[in-house]
Order: C-alpha cells, then structure tokens, then sequence
C-alpha cells in the first residue's frame, strides 16, 4: 500500500476528531431524549465511517491529482466525486433499508467534517495568536537575558 | 382510492429524491475546476505544494457539501417521508370515515 501523503493524514485526522467529538454529542442528545438504541449507535458508527472515509479519499484524489495536467485532474476529480457520492448513498441506504439503523443517526454524521471545517479559521487564528505571543515571550526573554 | 394515493405519494417521494440528486453535479464541476486552477498554481509555485493541497481539501470538502445537502434529502424522502405521509393519509381517512 503506498503511504498516505502527511498533509492527508493530518486533514483527515482533524476531519476524524471532529466527527468522533460531534458523534459524541449526538448521542448524548439521543440519550437525553431517551430515543438512545443499538440502531443509534450503528447507524452513528456507520454514518462516521463513511463521512471520514469520504474525507480520507477526497484528500487522497487531490493529492494524487496535485501536479497534473489540469484537463485530467479536472475530469479525475469529477468522477472521484461522483463515485464518492454514489458509495456514501448506497451505504447510508443498506445500513437504513437493510440494517435498519436510524435514519437520523446514519445521515447526521456525513455533515460533521463540514462543521469541523466552519471551525477551522477560528482555531487557525487563535494557534497563530499563540505562536505569536510563545515567538514575542521568546524574543522577550532572549533580550532580558542578553 | 387510498392505495391509490399511496402510490402517488410513493412515486412522488422517489421522484423528489432523484430530483434532490441532481444537486451532485454542481459541485462535482465545481470541485474539478478548483482543483484544476490548484494544480496550475502549484506548477507556479511548487514549494507552495503542501499549503494548496491542505486548502483545496478542504475547498472540496465545503463544495461537496451542497450535494450531501441533497444526498439527505433524498435519503430522507426515501426512508423517512412515506411513513408520515402514509400516517397523515390514514389520519384523513379516519377523519372523513
């Protein structure tokens, strides 16, 4: 198997904590209006499973894509989309037709990557406020010292 | 006359979640020429390499969005909508018996 480009592996970790935190909630709002089940929970795992796996090879087509001729990206991400959609349909349809997991439970998770995406710009800013102010105590200390 | 109705509805769910998957070839183009143009600045700049990919991943992941919006709302017309219909249906005909 060939290895995971590293700015792949840390996206999709990101997208992966997101969906585990978001899961978390959600089951604790299904616990609170005692609708909690084992049909919660798979649908839950199954949804999260196919929400990260879809992150997972969106990433892996853009990296693999990244520095072709732009023609063939543009018609190899189009077809990966589409087979991406199609997959997460046709998981969500088995795990609710075939399964019978819960509906809301299963479709829920799919949006949770985006959610944690939303978030993305303010935890952005507030590690770079960070880094700022751990470089300005840094260079601080450096001139009390000389 | 119910049965009829039935499969009216029936119908109508399964046609309004073909049409809500309509919505996943938007951004499946969308999705193609931005990771396209990336390609192109990342052949400009390929030191930048690490950076674009990071923001196009998830450029995609906000484009793709928009058709899991209508992904759910078609598996939601699928599983979720015949039996309330099929309930507010068999409530009426109570009602009108």
């Amino acid at each position: 198997m060939a290895k995971l480009d590293p700015v792949v592996r840390k996206e999709t970790a990101y997208a992966a904590t997101w969906v585990a935190a978001l899961s978390l909630v959600m089951e604790a709002v299904f616990l609170i209006l005692k609708r909690w089940s084992g049909a919660v929970l798979a649908g839950n795992l199954i949804g999260a499973g196919a929400a990260v796996g879809n992150y997972l090879l969106l990433g892996i087509t853009v990296a693999k894509a990244a520095g072709g001729p732009p023609e063939k990206v543009a018609m190899k991400v189009r077809s990966s989309m589409t087979a991406r959609m199609l997959g997460q349909a046709v998981i969500c349809a088995a795990a609710v037709g075939i399964l019978k997991t819960n509906v809301y439970a299963t479709i829920l998770p799919l949006l949770f990557p985006r959610i944690g995406i939303a978030f993305r710009p303010m935890i952005d800013r507030k590690r770079g406020k960070t880094a700022e102010t751990d470089q300005t105590a840094e260079a601080e200390g450096s001139d009390l010292l000389d | 006359m119910v049965e009829l109705a039935m499969g009216i509805m029936l119908g109508l769910c399964g046609v309004g979640a073909g049409i809500a998957l309509i919505a996943g070839i938007g951004p499946g183009i969308g999705e193609g020429q931005a990771v396209a143009a990336a390609c192109e600045a990342i052949g400009r700049q390929p030191e930048a390499k690490s950076d674009v990919t990071s923001t196009m991943i998830m450029g995609c992941a906000i484009a793709e969005t928009t058709g899991l919006y209508g992904l759910i709302i078609g598996i939601l017309l699928i599983f979720v909508a015949p039996g309330i219909f099929s309930g507010v249906l068999k409530e009426t005909v109570l009602a009108l018996k």
